[in-house]
């Protein structure tokens, strides 16, 4: 497997990285963001829209801050899993994440902006000709969707990250910059629903980090992940909840998943809706329903999706476990 | 030096010299008085297992060789260290210099009629050096010379998507990437088949044409019939399981791509380096590719990073760099791609098995009713055998009534299916297994006893004319029912945790090689070759593919002359230096080629002894063999060290050389197949799983295993020991989560590692390898296969646990969570359930059958043990259970018995049939229109 030649640039800082993009951008030269590697370069060696510059920012040092409020775009997974500071729930989905060995170079910021994978698309290049192609990334031949045939618009690719559903639900606030300057928003704002556009990043932004509100350590919760093997394999489905208690009340109520759709998803309305009337169980059980039926998983990933849209009630009731266990919350 | 016994203690001879036999000798393993080699340190040996162990099951002709060196003890591969310090070399590890790299391009169409190739603009790019087509090679190979309908590239068509179309080399990667992209071909795109169903049906263009024997206008590359026994009356049978299986096909997973080096040398001779299973076919098939004689060709075979089968065809890439490097001129190197050893496969055919086990009111299986249609993809391969295996190799461990076997082998347009760890026999067996214990279940028994009440004895005939020699199978089953506690775990586990039972059999090397005439020619040879310096050179042309056959060769060699491993060198990997051997497939090589080896050793030993004889003056019946020594047996101060006695053999008789082979005994039936499935030996193993099943979820995670297989001796425990754990964890992939995935439109969806799902270090159970030794008569030192047996039970094994614990019987295979939650949800359904947690456990209640198989279990008991000792001698084959007289030929016994190896026209009146639609094609040159 051969992956296409490109230029490496190596920045030493954020100031410098953005330079390196602005000069870039002005001669229309395309270009990749890398850090950890381990989602782009699978990507290149199969030729999936490699890029002829790419710009590592694994000499960027000011991006590899950790607190328990600030978590820098370069933090190394395997870090983010071993620091005291990391949220528990953080560090539960951090550990899911792919392989020991990958941990130790996939980063915080690779994982959010993770590419959307689909079978028809993570493919080398000869298996893509015998398809003919599909429009995630087309070779200029106009291709179609491979999973829905007959339109053109809407990639479905799916978004199969582990991190962003629980950093959703602790309130995370995502911060990018770009040579324009910085800007930030709140993560469930980040992503955007079409598997090729994935997120709100503009040409040469990038994201430098993410921070959690100080509350956030007032939230428990958990991350359940529906995959077939515990190691290596990408979430078919996950779903992150959290709450808060006020006594024995429960004072908030997250909800978000992953894995089945082309973005991650805070479920607010369905969190809001069961707080309401909180009733146990039974409300458990509801909400597990509400949130099967506001996903549509399409058919791209291993498991077939009517099978992974079942599972959400099971992996909702499994992510309140804990909360189970005080029985007095529990009607 | 004396030819008397010897007369005085006297050390010194009155010219200086010691007398021979009566020096100082250091302690055992320093090499007697010989100063080249240094102390072992004897902490490090081992304790012996085999060599000084109890023979339970009687006597072993090869006894009196084993002197206590290796056999039977814990050694690590001979090989290891290579691996371990990284400097084995793989197939692409070679390098030569001038090397080109080559690439293939490959069809990206299912199937298709090639109308054109224009290679012009590849030839113009600078760096290219050669390009081939189909024209550069028009002679068809196969591994089976019925079945040879490949070709280096495609002739006319190409018939799945990754065919090889035509290759480049080029002085690197990049540019023989460039150069393809600018090869044009013009395709006429020709329908497709995907289904294995429709390769039965007539079709307009079939992916092959075999002329005269093609069958009909179908797709059917070959088919099998065999009726033994006698079926009336089966729909009244006490009992009955009826099941319809689905199983993925699979590939071999190994961590090494295919890879391959040809070079012709200054000499005109070309040098294949490549990782073969079975080098000596791809030296035939060379041959009559590239029109050479074979003894123009060496091949070489490099390290094997994972064979399984896998890696045992000649391979078109093969000739493509032999092709291009005799275009070129330069050594020319090929990789492929993970995508591309997809898309070569030669993995587990996907098959639709229909099983019916038939049982009778006294617990005895009154007949097996098979009908097996498998998926070959775009070749034959192995298939023609495959075919046969899927029915063949499950008409033992047990004892039966009745045998009806239909299969068929349909080529469709998907990578050519082949050989795989437990060949043929694996899915069958998982099916076979499974309606054992539906069986057991309407009759009230234990499956455990209800096995153990019917199986074939040692020294016995199955029902299609297999001869069974020894077998552990009873050992195995006892063993790892005392040691998974399955009387208290039985039907007893909560809901959602079961423990299940499966039994295994599997043949200890292929009676009849493919390509010759065994009374003519040994299925394995070894030569032995001693030097000045003492140790000994074994030339075998086993391929090592990981499985220790080196070790194997080298164990029997150091066992029966009494020396350190270390003084062996096993040259194994060069059709020049080696003489001919079938290769590693059909668990053949220890049992083969140890046997040959341990023959050449007692050549070798005998022409030592000679001298020995002639230097200390005592008979070598009376001579001993220590390590590095021969001694007088009753005092063991007079005696000679190796080396001098080696010496004094060359002396006598120039350089040291022995041979050595082995043949398999004439045995088997004679009707039309009856040599597939026949072995010298089979190996027999019975493994119990314990799961738990989360019925949300419907994820099996497999907890424990107890692992007891038969290997006849396991020469080398360590090694036999990580063959089960190996086999159990390939066979674990199989039956929970490994598949080759085809989409829509029939494109393999998942050639990669990340989503064809091998089970990784999380989902591994503790393994218990449990060793049953039942001293092979023919075995080398009473050895068995032990690399693909161990597979088989792992699959029923794992699907009864999963009965037992929520009631359901699988029947498609892998059992991944969507599966097992849609069965999850049908039961649900059917009974009304909400709550898959809610499904009832099942429970036993024991018939009053159960005493009475108990009591016959304990019978059969008594009975092999007298046939094991061999104070039993009587014939028994296949049937003696049902009250017939082994030494009359059943069809004189019953009426009703039936032998056919083609069907009647009533055999095929059931529509439901899949593999028996193939046989209503006929044969075109039976059709008396061509």
């Amino acid at each position: 497997m051969k992956m296409p030649p490109f230029v490496l640039h190596s920045p030493s800082s954020i100031t410098e990285a953005m330079s390196i993009a602005e000069t870039l951008m002005d001669i229309g030269e395309d270009f990749d963001w890398i850090s950890g590697g381990t989602d782009l370069l699978p990507n290149y060696k199969w030729h999936l829209n490699p890029k002829s510059s790419v710009i590592s920012l694994a000499g960027v040092q000011e991006m590899s801050m950790l607190t328990s409020t600030h978590i820098g775009g370069m933090v190394r997974i395997h870090d983010l899993c071993n620091s005291p500071s990391t949220h528990p729930m953080i560090r539960q989905a951090a550990e899911t994440i792919a392989s020991v060995m990958i941990r130790r170079s996939g980063t915080v910021g690779g994982n959010i902006c993770l590419d959307t994978r689909c079978f028809w698309f993570n493919q080398t290049e000869d298996w893509r000709r015998s398809i003919e192609w599909c429009h995630k990334c087309d070779c200029d031949t106009s291709a179609d969707c491979r999973v829905i045939p007959n339109q053109n618009t809407l990639c479905v690719a799916t978004y199969q990250a582990d991190l962003a559903p629980v950093l959703m639900c602790l309130g995370a606030t995502i911060h990018l910059v770009s040579p324009q300057g910085e800007r930030s928003m709140p993560l469930s704002e980040f992503f955007e629903l079409d598997g090729m556009k994935r997120n709100v990043l503009e040409d040469g932004e990038l994201v430098s980090h993410l921070t959690l509100p100080k509350e956030a350590e007032n939230w428990n919760g958990a991350y359940r992940k529906l995959r077939l093997r515990e190691s290596w394999d990408f979430p078919e489905a996950g779903v992150a909840v959290a709450w808060t208690k006020g006594g024995d009340n429960l004072e908030g109520l997250r909800i978000a998943t992953t894995g089945c759709e082309s973005i991650p998803r805070l479920h607010e309305e369905e969190a809001s809706l069961a707080l309401e009337n909180w009733n146990g169980a039974e409300s458990i059980k509801e909400l597990g329903q509400a949130i099967r039926k506001a996903v549509k998983p399409v058919n791209n990933t291993y498991f077939p999706p009517a099978y992974r849209r079942k599972m959400l009630p099971v992996l909702v009731k499994r992510a309140f476990a804990g909360l189970n266990s005080e029985a007095e919350v529990l009607s | 030096m004396g030819g008397a016994p010897r007369q005085s203690f006297d050390k010194t001879r009155k010219d200086g010299k010691r007398v021979a036999g009566q020096q100082d000798f250091g302690v055992p393993g320093s090499g007697g008085s010989s100063p080249e080699s240094g102390l072992q340190d004897i902490e490090h040996i081992p304790v012996s297992r085999g060599g000084q162990k109890e023979q339970p099951r009687g006597p072993h002709v090869h006894d009196s060789h084993i002197t206590g060196t290796t056999i039977g003890k814990p050694t690590p591969l001979v090989d290891a260290n290579w691996k371990m310090t990284g400097q084995a070399r793989y197939g692409d590890d070679i390098r030569l210099p001038g090397e080109l790299i080559g690439k293939i391009l490959r069809s990206p169409h299912h199937h298709a009629r090639i109308k054109s190739i224009n290679t012009k603009r590849a030839e113009a790019l600078e760096g290219v050096v050669a390009i081939a087509t189909g024209l550069d090679s028009v002679n068809s190979f196969g591994v089976l010379p019925v079945t040879k309908d490949e070709h280096a590239m495609a002739q006319d068509k190409v018939r799945h998507v990754g065919d090889l179309v035509a290759c480049v080399a080029a002085v690197d990667e990049s540019t023989a990437i460039e150069a393809m992209a600018t090869i044009e071909v013009e395709y006429e795109l020709l329908d497709s088949i995907h289904e294995m169903e429709d390769g039965l049906e007539d079709s307009e263009d079939p992916i092959h044409d075999r002329g005269k024997y093609h069958i009909g206008e179908s797709n059917v590359q070959k088919r099998v019939f065999q009726r033994f026994g006698n079926l009336d009356g089966m729909q009244d049978a006490a009992a009955s399981s009826e099941s319809d299986w689905k199983f993925a096909g699979l590939h071999h997973g190994f961590t090494e791509p295919h890879a391959v080096v040809a070079h012709w040398d200054p000499s005109g001779r070309l040098t294949v380096y490549t990782p073969q299973q079975v080098p000596h076919y791809l030296h035939r098939a060379l041959s009559s590719v590239l029109n050479i004689p074979m003894h123009q060709i060496n091949v070489y075979r490099t390290f094997v990073g994972g064979g399984f089968g896998g890696k045992s065809d000649p391979f078109p890439h093969e000739m493509c760099a032999a092709i291009l490097a005799r275009k070129s001129g330069n050594p020319v190197r090929i990789c492929l791609d993970r995508e591309e050893v997809y898309w070569i496969n030669r993995g587990r055919h996907p098959s639709k098995i229909q099983m019916n086990v038939h049982a009778d009111e006294e617990g005895r299986i009154a007949g097996i009713e098979t009908d097996a249609l498998i998926d070959g993809g775009a070749f034959a391969s192995f298939g023609h055998v495959t075919t046969y295996y899927n029915g063949v190799l499950h008409t033992s461990p047990y004892e039966i009534g009745g045998f009806h076997y239909t299969g068929a082998r349909v080529w469709t347009n998907k990578p050519a299916s082949g050989a795989m760890r437990g060949h043929g026999a694996v899915n069958s067996r998982c099916a076979v297994e499974v309606g054992i214990d539906d069986v057991s279940e309407q009759l009230g028994v234990d499956p455990m006893t209800f096995r153990l009440a019917n199986l074939l004895p040692p020294h016995s005939r199955t029902i299609t004319g297999f001869r069974i020699t020894s077998t552990g199978m009873r050992e195995c089953l006892a063993k790892v029912r005392e040691q998974s506690g399955w009387d208290e775990k039985f039907r007893k586990l909560p809901f959602g945790r079961g423990i299940g039972v499966g039994c295994g059999f599997f043949i200890s090397g292929s009676g009849l090689p493919i390509h010759w005439d065994p009374e003519n020619f040994p299925h394995a040879t070894v030569h032995l070759q001693c030097d000045m310096d003492g140790g000994v050179t074994v030339h075998t042309g086993a391929a090592e593919i990981g499985q220790g056959s080196d070790t194997a060769v080298a164990q029997a060699v150091s066992e029966v002359l009494a020396l350190p491993l270390d003084m062996i060198r096993v040259r194994s990997q060069e059709s020049d230096t080696a003489p001919v051997d079938l290769g590693s497939y059909s668990s053949r090589v220890t049992f083969m080629n140890a046997n040959a080896a341990i023959r050449a050793a007692i050549e070798l030993r005998g022409k030592i002894l000679k001298a020995a004889w002639e230097m200390i003056g005592y008979h070598p019946d009376q001579l001993v063999l220590g390590d590095r020594r021969i001694y007088y047996k009753h005092d063991p101060s007079i005696g000679v060290s190796w080396i001098e006695a080696l010496h004094k053999a060359q002396a006598d008789s120039g350089s040291l050389i022995a041979s050595g082979s082995y043949r398999t005994a004439p045995m088997g039936g004679v009707h039309k197949g009856a040599a597939a499935g026949l072995a010298p030996a089979y190996s027999f193993s019975a493994y119990v799983a314990e799961v738990e099943v989360d019925a949300e979820t419907g994820f099996i995670k497999v907890v424990k295993a107890w692992a007891a297989h038969d290997c006849g001796k396991a020469l080398n425990p360590l090694a036999v020991e990580g063959q089960i754990i190996g086999s159990c964890h390939m066979g674990m992939g199989q039956v929970l989560s490994e598949e080759m995935k085809y989409g829509r439109n029939g494109h393999l969806m998942n050639p990669d590692l990340l989503d064809y799902k091998i089970m990784s270090v999380h989902e591994m159970p503790e393994v218990v390898p449990i060793i049953v030794e039942s001293n092979d008569p023919e075995g080398p030192f009473g050895a068995k296969e032990a690399g693909e047996g161990p597979l088989l039970p792992i699959l029923p094994a794992v699907c009864n646990a999963v009965y037992d614990a929520i009631g359901i019987r699988p029947d498609e295979l892998p059992l991944t969570p969507d599966r097992v939650y849609k069965m999850i949800e049908k039961k649900c359904k059917e009974m009304g359930l909400d709550d898959p947690t809610d499904l009832p456990n099942p429970e036993f209640e024991a018939s009053d059958l159960q005493e009475v198989i108990a009591k016959r279990a304990e019978e059969h008991a008594d009975r092999d043990l007298q046939r094991d000792l061999l104070k039993d001698r009587s014939s028994y084959v296949n049937g003696v259970l049902f009250g017939f007289d082994p030494d009359l030929p059943l069809a004189e016994q019953d009426e009703g018995w039936r032998e056919a190896i083609t069907p009647s026209q009533d055999d095929l009146v059931d529509e439901s049939k899949r593999a028996a639609r193939a046989w209503k094609h006929i044969e075109r040159r039976h059709r008396g229109d061509s």
